[in-house]
């Protein structure tokens, strides 16, 4: 009988210093899945390492195994480790459990920043390499496929992934709420603060139509403008800058306010009472709260990105029940393929030991039935095998439908008089023909495999 | 003469079809997940304007012209140019949550047209009106829609802008478009809602000058008519005029749409409240 038996540490369950001494390494990854890979009763692993999560699967016959053996495997992969204890680190999960719980680290509802589109590609990284290492068999593709399709799912169709946790995006979308056609935009960046550039950067790839620096370091402006690709200009031509961008994201180290209420008059005069962004990142603020008040201007301080980044969290984690509704639908259909496959060497065993008897049966019959006509004859035999079958088909059945399959097995054994014992079912060396049988390359090769969206929560 | 049973049979599949797309609508903006179907309350829509086109020809063809005199006829031309116009903008991908509206809006208008229709069934067959006035009514009916659009538009305007002073984040928040979306519609409109009113006023009084030598008619309600007509397309001029000279943008410009649409339905309803069934400035 096949065993799923997952065991991991995230950052749930241990804290980073653990974290950063589990984590493989890129390089180290291959050589550790041939290592699990020789270790008794494994058919199948997949090994998934992140910033934030070591996750071990594998499938077995016959018998799960220990949490032991899962810390153990990390030991002698990470000689560091051998001081710390590790269990109490570690979550061990078991057939349907385990396969939920991958279900639902790749469709990012178990990762630090819920909704976060990382980790589906991080687990496409893990199964490639598992892939050419020869690990994957039957199961494992069938659960990859299974929880790529969960998490495709969750992002089409639930709102997790629609709204920006980080604080940089977050103003992003707040501009697609005032501005329709970003390509004709321009955005005039105050100061060289670290998340006005993150916020420029968003900008950027947004497609606005133009990008100024403006700080009060030329020097540092100039470098800034160049790795933006944007236009650098003076802090005495704010005034002029003011009037054609659309929006300003503020992030100086000044004290006082560079814009303030009658800059901001003025400017807007001049603009025509275009609509106006402005982000002011800076604390101090650098832009005086008064201009919040004049007509179509915006204003926005980092309290405000927060709420909204806060608002956006509350909302993914409502997301998150309708997602779990999506795993379970995923897991359900992983069921039934299983419990079909896991049915077919009973099946088969039965069908052998029927065909014995119905044989048997034929050859104690066979001086009544030699002396009937060919045809006659060739008709009782068919008789048999109809009677068999006919008979067979519920057992077949139940073998099927079975959530326990070792009970009905025994059941079925003694009224058949088989040996209680399961049927074995796939040797390891199988792997390879399946693993290549069942290539997921369609899966791998698909959009949703590109990996990580730059500027979001990388590792 | 009575209302043909085809006709109300027809009203009331519209009716039933706009409420269908105004609650298909209503789930989208209410419940969090984007929909499976997003095709079906523009098809209920498609399906409604469909009847209600159905119902109006058979109306113009027992009146044996463009029949769009009395506040039952007018509102439901009313409605059927607004769905139509929304249908346009959805097959634009512009405002989506206008489809709220706008659907509540048919669906009251057409209950409103079958309401006049069962209580007072019998209505005196109209003389044809001519050409001049029959543009006239169409135009101004048309004006109307447009001026509704723009209105719906900028409270969705005003809606955002509020929502984003105050920094409230929800799902309908989530469902408006851009302000400067909601504010190019609002121009669209405005603009094309002055253009039919100021044509419609135009043949209106051609009319009044070849039937009574004079463009400002005689009769009370006649000047009633002319009254509130002159205030709607000051407020429309208005708008248009001071758009252009880029001062009035988005907030201002959400306030003076709202107030045009306010003083046009005032006078429709005033001059409805006088005309007795009959054409208003007649």
């Amino acid at each position: 009988m096949i065993k799923i038996t997952l065991a991991g540490v995230n950052h749930k369950t241990a804290p980073v210093d653990v974290r950063e001494r589990i984590a493989y390494p890129k390089e180290h990854l291959s050589p550790a899945v041939r290592l699990l890979a020789q270790e008794e009763n494994v058919l199948e692993c997949l090994l998934l390492s992140t910033c934030n999560r070591v996750e071990i699967l594998t499938i077995t016959s016959n018998i799960h195994p220990d949490p032991e053996f899962f810390t153990r495997f990390l030991s002698k992969t990470h000689p560091a480790l051998a001081s710390i204890p590790l269990r109490p680190h570690l979550y061990y999960k078991t057939d349907s459990e385990a396969v939920e719980h991958l279900f639902e680290v790749t469709a990012s509802l178990d990762s630090m920043v819920v909704g976060e589109p990382q980790i589906t590609g991080q687990v496409k990284e893990a199964f490639e390499i598992c892939r050419q290492e020869n690990t994957i068999g039957p199961y494992l593709s069938q659960i990859f496929q299974r929880a790529v399709s969960t998490a495709k799912r969750v992002r089409s169709e639930t709102a997790i992934s629609h709204l920006p946790v980080s604080i940089s995006y977050a103003a992003c979308q707040l501009a697609r709420k005032i501005f329709q056609d970003m390509s004709n935009k321009s955005v005039l960046l105050l100061g060289g603060g670290e998340m006005a550039q993150l916020t420029a950067r968003h900008m950027k790839k947004m497609g606005v139509r133009s990008l100024t620096v403006m700080t009060r370091d030329p020097e540092k402006g100039k470098v800034l403008a160049a790795e933006y690709e944007a236009a650098y200009a003076s802090m005495d031509t704010l005034e002029e800058a003011m009037a054609d961008a659309d929006m300003v994201v503020c992030s100086t180290g000044a004290d006082t306010y560079l814009l303030t209420v009658s800059v901001m008059e003025k400017a807007m005069e001049r603009r025509g009472y275009r609509p106006l962004f402005l982000i002011d990142i800076a604390v101090p603020r650098n832009i005086d709260p008064d201009i919040s008040r004049l007509a179509n201007t915006f204003l926005y301080n980092i309290d405000d990105l927060k709420s909204v980044v806060e608002s956006n969290q509350r909302e993914r984690e409502m997301e998150t029940y309708a997602a779990r509704e999506i795993v379970r639908q995923e897991l359900a259909q992983f069921q039934k393929w299983r419990s079909d496959r896991s049915a077919v060497p009973l099946i088969q065993a039965l069908r052998r030991h029927t065909e014995k008897l119905q044989q048997s049966e034929l050859e104690r019959f066979s001086r009544t039935l030699d002396v009937l006509p060919e045809e006659t004859r060739k008709q009782v035999v068919i008789l048999a095998q109809s009677l068999v079958n006919k008979m067979l088909h519920p057992t077949y059945q139940t073998l099927r439908n079975s959530s326990n399959l070792e009970e009905a097995w025994e059941w079925i054994s003694r009224c058949y008089g088989l040996s209680p014992e399961l049927p074995s079912q796939e040797a390891p060396l199988q792997r390879d023909e399946s693993s290549s049988a069942e290539k997921q390359s369609s899966v791998l090769e698909s959009p949703q495999s590109s990996f990580p969206i730059p500027g979001e929560q990388s590792c | 003469m009575k209302i043909s049973p085809l006709e109300l049979l027809l009203l009331e599949m519209a009716s039933g079809f706009y409420l269908g797309a105004f609650v298909l609508y209503l789930l989208e903006v209410l419940l969090p997940r984007p929909t499976r179907v997003p095709w079906a309350p523009v098809t209920a829509g498609v399906g409604g304007v469909l009847f209600q086109s159905l119902a109006i020809f058979i109306r113009f063809g027992f009146q044996g012209h463009v029949a769009l005199l009395s506040l039952r006829e007018a509102l439901s031309f009313f409605s059927w140019s607004l769905v139509l116009a929304f249908l346009y903008l959805e097959h634009q991908k512009k405002a989506r949550i206008l489809g709220l509206f706008i659907f509540a809006i048919a669906f009251l208008s057409t209950l409103m047209v079958i309401g006049i229709s069962v209580h007072s069934p019998l209505f005196a067959a109209t003389a044809p009106i001519g050409f001049l006035l029959s543009l006239h009514t169409i135009l101004i009916d048309l004006g109307l829609a447009s001026a509704a659009l723009s209105f719906i538009v900028a409270l969705l305007y005003l809606l955002l802008d509020f929502f984003l002073r105050r920094k409230i984040f929800n799902r309908f928040f989530s469902r408006i478009p851009s302000l400067e979306t909601l504010d190019q519609l609002n121009t669209n409109f405005s603009g094309l809602g002055f253009v039919f009113l100021t044509t419609g006023l135009i043949f209106a009084m051609i009319w009044s000058w070849e039937k009574f030598g004079t463009t400002i008619p005689h009769a009370s309600q006649g000047r009633l008519a002319f009254l509130g007509a002159f205030l709607v397309w000051i407020a429309y001029a208005a708008t248009v005029l001071l758009r252009w000279s880029r001062r009035f943008r988005g907030k201002q410009a959400a306030y003076l749409s709202i107030s045009g649409f306010l003083i046009f339905a005032a006078t429709i309803v005033a001059l409805a409240l006088f005309s007795k069934g009959s054409h208003f400035i007649l």
